[in-house]
């Protein structure tokens, strides 16, 4: 039983029993974060009936993707991980949308001020990205399929039981940012004249 | 019927039925007296027009232990159960308190009392001889454990990711990572520098804090986690550790509030805190004044500072002397040398018309501009600046007007205890100074331990185990982070 979280755009968790989605809660709400995680959880589990003692890894989605939300499921999934012993997979939200869709693929998502996340596919394998662009640069050559909604628990899920039957380390958990944290050191300006 | 703590104003009444259940082997009157006033017993009363039953426990703080005093119920009242609800509710508190075991003696004789005792899940444990006198019986000593409930706490309300595990009131670890490297070349707490860092180190200082208390996850009866006040997204990573935790184990989580949490670390210390009391809760973040009546119930800020924290100050100021971030440690170690009357520099808030608005709040950002002008002018005009002078008539002029406003506050508030917290407690002169000035004022001063005093998990643990032991609800799994959370706001529902 594979629990999957993903934080990048709402906050939603789905269980996965080998391949098959068993249950799944998405909450919309792209402020939502800290308030809904613990519920979503509750509510797959409830759903597919069984008690997190029964899961036997954790996935979440590891952005990029604004950071404040993204944090909150990475932070839940590790703790979760961690003190059950499981194993935790980390995923890219950008491979995770574009997975399983034929032909080439452009995937992107709101990286807030006015700028996008953006990678490419060419029938599901990445080519460019991810990386951090703005709509002027966005070129969707013809017969590129562009994708834009965001990711949820179900691609992470989905995305990570398929990686890792075919043996891709997702051993990787840190956060994907693709931005400095925002700040230059200043050096203090005078008060007077 | 009800049931509520017996006061002095009782002792006609305790003494008349005390008088009438032991008859020769009753208290004296003043022993009575000075066991209901006590600050180290709870004495409870059952009433119904008259006095039905009574029951006292004692437990000195930090002690662990509790014993019950005495117990008695109206000859006419008897056997409806009222002497089992009288030590449920000595129980209760017993558990509030932080107590351990609860140990009591009862005549060898009492068959009913050593039946309800042992259902109560008491057990012999010694036998005093000829204990009560003049009868001469003996009297059975019992013993009652208690399982204090084991409480981690995750604190992330700034720099400092913490996790804490008490049982009760004893601290089982503190463990704890911190940003503050990573903010020394920005001057000061960068808020998605800290949140970045929670989240890579909260794993770590999770088992960290496991490991140091000796027990694995499942023995952990609930989860505490400062909700606010702080920087929101740095206390999300927190909030979302806490409910992963929580979910995983199917376990209660309890959302705090921090300042409380800086207020409750006393209890780690000597357990309890002593109340009322007046806290200064003095950090990079918070400038806060409380005056605390009870932890869980009634807090009240009484002021706070308008612009910056002292701590944010100290920073600043350290700069403008081209001292490294923090800026605090840099200031203690330079005002050693430096003379403190040097410069008169401002206290901010403390002139007669401020003091009418701004009673008990504070003000350092008029100050911090005060010293950077002295600096800058020196500069210009080419004159040595004494910067050892400077450093000291800063510190000084902090120093003094936390602590003025924080006495101003004691004695207007007729509370001659003074508690403080945050991590500007680990300045030298602020220690030595509100030492000084509580020992002239007759105030008694509490200053837990530095590691309890900065932000850290135990002292969220810790409220979290307060609010259990005391019978509060659980929050519900859907709370938030809450930047800006009211002091009054304990927990949040």
């Amino acid at each position: 039983m594979l629990l999957a979280i993903d934080s990048s755009a709402g906050t939603s968790a789905a269980i996965f029993d080998g391949e098959r989605l068993v249950s799944k809660a998405v909450f919309e709400d792209p402020f939502g974060h800290a308030e809904n995680i613990g519920d979503a959880i509750v509510k797959v589990l409830g759903e597919a009936k069984i008690t997190p003692k029964d899961l036997t890894a954790v996935a979440v989605g590891r952005g990029p993707a604004p950071y404040t939300g993204l944090r909150v499921g990475m932070a839940a999934g590790i703790s979760l991980a961690k003190t059950l012993k499981l194993d935790l997979h980390g995923v890219m939200v950008l491979d995770a949308i574009a997975y399983g869709i034929k032909g080439d693929v452009v995937v992107t998502t709101d990286a807030k001020r006015g700028e996008l996340f953006h990678a490419v596919y060419q029938d599901g394998v990445r080519v460019s990205g991810p990386s951090v662009i703005s709509p002027t640069e966005l070129d969707i050559q013809p017969g590129y399929n562009h994708l834009t909604a965001g990711c949820d628990a179900e691609k992470i899920g989905r995305f990570a039981i398929a990686a890792l039957a075919n043996g891709i380390d997702l051993s990787d958990v840190s956060a994907l940012y693709l931005r400095s944290a925002d700040v230059s050191p200043s050096k203090g300006k005078r008060v007077t004249g | 019927m009800e049931v509520r703590e017996i006061t002095i104003g009782d002792l006609p009444v305790v003494m008349e039925l005390e008088r009438q259940l032991f008859a020769a082997e009753s208290w004296l009157e003043s022993t009575m007296a000075s066991e209901i006033q006590n600050p180290n017993t709870f004495y409870l009363g059952l009433f119904d027009g008259g006095l039905l039953g009574y029951a006292g426990l004692s437990s000195v703080p930090a002690s662990f232990s509790a014993d019950v005093q005495t117990i008695g119920v109206a000859p006419g009242q008897q056997g409806q159960g009222l002497g089992r609800k009288l030590m449920e509710l000595l129980m209760a508190r017993a558990l509030a308190v932080g107590a351990e075991q609860v140990l009591l003696e009862v005549r060898a004789d009492n068959e009913r009392a050593i039946a309800l005792y042992k259902a109560l899940g008491f057990e012999q444990i010694d036998t005093r001889k000829r204990y009560y006198q003049p009868s001469g019986v003996d009297a059975l000593i019992m013993r009652a454990k208690i399982r204090q409930p084991i409480v981690l706490g995750i604190e992330s309300t700034c720099d400092e990711t913490g996790v804490g595990i008490v049982q009760g009131n004893r601290l089982l670890a503190n463990a704890l990572a911190s940003s503050m490297d990573e903010h020394a070349k920005y001057g000061g707490v960068v808020p998605e520098v800290a949140a970045r860092a929670h989240l890579e180190s909260i794993g770590q200082v999770l088992d960290k804090a496991l490991a140091e208390a000796g027990i694995t996850i499942d023995k952990v009866d609930a989860i505490a986690v400062a909700n606010g006040p702080g920087l929101a997204g740095a206390l999300m990573v927190g909030i979302g550790a806490a409910k992963g935790l929580a979910v995983a184990h199917d376990i209660p989580i309890y959302a705090v509030n921090h300042l409380v949490g800086h207020v409750g670390a006393d209890v780690l210390e000597r357990g309890s805190v002593q109340l009322p009391t007046i806290a200064l809760l003095v950090s990079g973040g918070h400038t806060s004044l409380l005056l605390v009546r009870d932890l869980l119930d009634d807090v009240e800020l009484l002021g706070e500072t308008i612009d910056d924290a002292a701590g944010e100050a100290f920073d600043k100021v350290a700069r403008v002397l081209g001292l490294p971030y923090p800026g605090g440690p840099q200031i203690d170690q330079l005002a050693l040398t430096g003379n403190p009357k040097a410069i008169r520099f401002p206290r901010g808030l403390t002139l007669p018309k401020d003091m009418e608005k701004h009673r008990y709040n504070f003000s350092f950002s008029g100050l911090k501009t005060a010293v950077a002008r002295y600096v800058e002018k020196a500069e210009d005009e080419g004159t040595e600046l004494n910067r050892a002078d400077v450093a000291a008539s800063f510190r000084e002029a902090v120093v003094d007007v936390l602590i003025s406003k924080a006495i101003n506050a004691c004695k207007e508030h007729g509370v001659n205890r003074l508690l403080l917290g945050g991590g500007v407690v680990a300045n030298a002169r602020l220690r030595e100074y509100a030492k000084e000035v509580c020992e002239r004022e007759g105030i008694e001063l509490r200053i837990p331990r530095f590691s309890l005093c900065t932000d850290n998990g135990a002292m969220i643990a810790s409220l979290g185990a307060q609010l259990i032991m005391n019978g509060r609800e659980p929050s519900s799994l859907g709370f938030s982070a809450e930047s800006t959370l009211d002091v009054t706001e304990v927990q949040t529902p």
